[in-house]
């Protein structure tokens, strides 16, 4: 009675510890490639008649698995497999308006957070836009993305205002359009875009959208710094040594980002930056 | 021994015949019924005998419109075959009977109940009393995926018997029962003649039909070879007498003939088959030799003699031991 | 009508006590699982997820059952001749066949109406509402149920048990595959019109059956549509169900 026993539970334990050993050796992901080199979305669809909204259900699944299962800021990300996996995911279900706004949201973002492609991003919100006519929302986050991420106020504003005709859709995105039109590139229309992001949004998006709202508070607490260490220099005709000085000088502002890691500061040039440290870096930050 | 009646028969089988297709291809064909007519007057006891691919359970099928004939026809009851009214007062077990491992038996007889149109009641205590008939009672409630053959075999006769039939066809009802159960299904029979129903069965356990059947009808090969009263196809002359001795061996047997015909041990017993008109040199024999004779039995012709001497050796493609 | 009901009561009894209904278990695991672990991992499209995956569920394992009891039904019995006593008692062939079909289209009934229940328990207990539309989707799958039973009947009495399964299994499948049979003109060049139409027309075209995606998403599903959706069932299962009375009429239980 007990070696059978004993000789199942040590098989048992075998399995799991020889799929790791797979998976280090030939990743963890490969079955998903591998499918996605053999079947388009059409073809995944044309296979399944009658159950493709489960399918694209748990596409849809595989696609926030595969993302989560990568860490936020992480250095060797792949995106190879995002537009593919909501591709799938949408031609079997053009009606799943969650893939198209977290695809393009992750496709648009800047490397590391997202693939870097936002042409790829906004052509999913079209085609989105083209199947869920009466959705808002997608039609909202199209003109929101060629305004951040396409730098198209114009088009940005256009759309926008499309938006704004369609039945159920909230007033604020007239004034949004208008906003978006006349003050292109400025960091208080950056924070409506991405304060209605946030507050429509789940999940990673929501989080997403937090961390640039965070951006945008950090960097206006960097001009008040950088004012300060400005006024410092001219005052004492020298630069501070480090940011305490400028709070021994006075100055009441915070000298951490919101989320906690302190402001870096070169004294080279004189000027305080995010810290590369910060989860809130980016290069080329706006 | 009833007479028998002029009034209408229970059956009246009128040139049925019923042929085969061997494989796929539509030419050759294996004729298992070759025009084959009977009547089996009401109140009867009627065997149907004879060896495996004899056609028996052939003709009750068709009887029963489980298969079509290729021609002839027959009247059941009154009614064509096939008929739904004949069913009404029919009953049937066939050979080796499979019901629903998932029921019991008490279950079983009620659906049987429902499809005679009985009410819940009547269905209720008809099960109690055929279950208490064929001796199932205490196994009444049990699922028959349990039961064994005998066991089924009883539930078939009981199953048969829900309606009181006028019209009980019977297909091998001895086979898997021991020996108080075969006693148990004679008497059923004897008791269901009693009560004026007809019994038609087909078997090939000879000694049953001596003691049951009225009449019989014997195939062989899809034909009538014998049809008739027992009285009227054996002989009852006593030609034979059994000779049970005891003190003698084999060898010494030699010595005692021409009168014994043959002989058999039973043990260190023997068992001669000694004509009527030697039997008493046979007896002063075997006294001489130092034997014993314990007993003496007639022996008048049996079916199976019967069927040994009137159908020889098995035709190709016959068995005679297995049902048919 | 009181033997078809006797058979019918009979077959259902079958069902229940060969175990048919366990599939109902698996369905609550899934549906549990799937309430308590979904929400984080799909962003909050549960409740669409858990209605996507009853009413697949119901389909998938409504139609497992459908064709793979609906084949042994009657064959099952003309093999083991447990038929035999029964015909000889004043049923007829027909309403033999007629119960055994409404035996399984109860047990059917009973399983998808226990799966629905099932899934409203879900979404309730999620605090997702219970949307009566599904409904309407849950009453489709189950006129495909009884179309696939009805295949499968027919195809049992004129083959054995096995070709039964797989032809049936076929059938279900190019059933669902309609838009391919819709293009084989293109496929099969020298395919003439009226064969294409013949095709399309007796292959039963389970698309109509299919409402999923309408009820998931909203979408209006009127009554007149569901109507005509029933009509046709009705017609093509009737169409079937006689062929097969005529079958089994003709059908020698050697």
């Amino acid at each position: 009675m007990r070696a059978p026993a004993l000789l199942a539970m040590l098989l048992a334990a075998a399995v799991p510890w020889t799929q790791a050993r797979i998976d280090a050796r030939l990743g963890r992901h490969r079955a998903q490639e591998e499918v996605l080199y053999l079947w388009s979305g059409e073809q995944v669809r044309r296979l399944v008649p009658g159950f493709e909204d489960l399918l694209a259900d748990v596409y849809w699944l595989r696609t926030v698995q595969y993302f989560g299962g990568q860490r936020v800021y992480a250095a060797n990300k792949r995106f190879d497999l995002l537009l593919p996996l909501v591709d799938i995911t949408v031609t079997l279900d053009p009606r799943l308006q969650i893939a198209y706004r977290y695809g393009a949201t992750f496709l648009a973002e800047t490397y590391p957070i997202g693939a870097g492609q936002p042409q790829a991003a906004v052509k999913l919100l079209e085609r989105g836009v083209r199947n869920l006519p009466h959705d808002w929302r997608l039609r909202q986050d199209l003109g929101l993305f060629h305004y951040y991420f396409l730098d198209d106020p114009q088009r940005a504003s256009q759309i926008l205002l499309e938006a704004a005709q369609i039945p159920g859709s909230p007033p604020f995105l007239a004034t949004l359009a208008a906003q978006v039109l006349m003050k292109g590139g400025d960091r208080t229309t950056s924070r409506q875009v991405w304060r209605r992001i946030y507050e429509q949004g789940e999940g990673p998006m929501k989080n997403n959208a937090a961390i640039h709202l965070a951006q945008l508070d950090a960097l206006d607490a960097l001009d008040a710094v950088n004012a300060a260490i400005l006024a410092h220099e001219r005052g004492t005709g020298v630069r501070p040594a480090t940011l305490d000085d400028i709070r021994a000088a006075g100055y009441r502002g915070p000298l951490v980002d919101p989320v906690g890691v302190p402001f870096a500061y070169d004294r080279s040039e004189g000027r305080a930056t995010l810290a590369p440290s910060s989860s809130l870096w980016r290069p080329n930050l706006k | 021994m009833l007479p028998v009646t002029e009034a209408a028969p229970a059956l009246d089988i009128r040139g049925l015949s019923k042929s085969y297709r061997i494989g796929h291809l539509r030419g050759k064909r294996r004729p298992a019924l070759r025009d084959l007519t009977l009547r089996v007057p009401r109140g009867a006891v009627f065997g149907c005998l004879g060896p495996n691919g004899s056609g028996k359970s052939t003709t009750l099928k068709l009887l029963l419109g489980l298969i079509f004939p290729d021609s002839g026809d027959a009247v059941i009851l009154g009614h064509p075959m096939g008929a739904r009214a004949a069913r009404q007062s029919l009953g049937y077990l066939p050979e080796n009977p499979y019901f629903y491992d998932y029921l019991t038996p008490r279950e079983y007889l009620d659906y049987a109940g429902r499809l005679f149109g009985l009410s819940p009641g009547a269905r209720r205590d008809r099960a109690r009393e055929l279950l208490d008939l064929v001796g199932i009672t205490p196994a009444a409630d049990v699922q028959m995926r349990r039961f064994s053959k005998g066991m089924l075999q009883r539930l078939g006769l009981a199953q048969a018997l829900v309606n009181r039939p006028e019209l009980v066809f019977l297909d091998e009802p001895m086979s898997g029962l021991d020996p108080l159960g075969r006693r148990s299904v004679r008497e059923i029979i004897l008791k269901l003649k009693a009560e004026g129903s007809t019994v038609f069965f087909s078997t090939h356990i000879l000694p049953d039909a001596e003691t049951l059947c009225d009449e019989v009808a014997v195939l062989r090969g899809g034909s009538v070879v014998a049809k008739g009263r027992l009285d009227q196809i054996l002989t009852l002359d006593v030609s034979h007498m059994e000779v049970l001795v005891s003190g003698l061996a084999p060898p010494d047997v030699s010595g005692l003939a021409p009168g014994v015909e043959t002989f058999r041990s039973m043990g260190e017993r023997l068992v001669l088959h000694v004509p009527e008109k030697q039997l008493g040199g046979v007896v002063v024999a075997v006294e001489q030799r130092g034997g014993r004779v314990l007993s003496v039995q007639p022996v008048r012709q049996s079916l199976e003699d019967f069927f040994v001497a009137e159908m020889g050796q098995p035709a190709k493609g016959e068995a005679w031991t297995a049902g048919a | 009508m009181r033997r078809v009901a006797a058979v019918a009561h009979n077959t259902f009894r079958e069902s229940v006590r060969e175990r048919v209904l366990y599939n109902l278990l698996f369905f609550a695991v899934i549906m549990t699982v799937s309430g308590l672990l979904l929400g984080e991992l799909s962003i909050r499209q549960d409740a669409k997820i858990i209605k996507d995956l009853g009413l697949a569920a119901m389909d998938l394992f409504g139609t497992l059952i459908a064709l793979f009891v609906g084949v042994g039904l009657v064959s099952k019995e003309i093999e083991r001749r447990s038929l035999h006593p029964l015909l000889a008692k004043p049923v007829s062939r027909d309403e033999f066949l007629v119960g055994k079909f409404a035996g399984l289209g109860f047990t059917l009934l009973v399983n998808v109406g226990l799966m629905t229940a099932g899934l409203y328990a879900t979404l309730l207990a999620l605090r997702r509402g219970a949307d009566p539309a599904l409904l309407k989707a849950v009453f489709a799958i189950y006129l495909a149920l009884l179309v696939t039973v009805a295949l499968a009947l027919l195809l049992s009495i004129v083959t054995s048990t096995a070709v039964a399964s797989v032809s049936t299994l076929c059938l279900v499948i190019a059933g669902r595959y309609s838009d391919v049979i819709l293009n084989l003109g293109d496929v099969v060049p020298g395919m003439p019109a009226w064969a294409l139409r013949a095709f399309m027309i007796l292959i039963p075209n389970f698309r109509n059956f299919d409402l999923k995606d309408r009820v998931v998403y909203g979408d209006p599903v009127s009554f007149g549509d569901l109507g005509w959706i029933t009509a046709y069932a009705a017609a093509y299962t009737g169409t079937v169900i006689t062929l097969a009375v005529i079958a089994f009429r003709r059908r020698e239980l050697t």
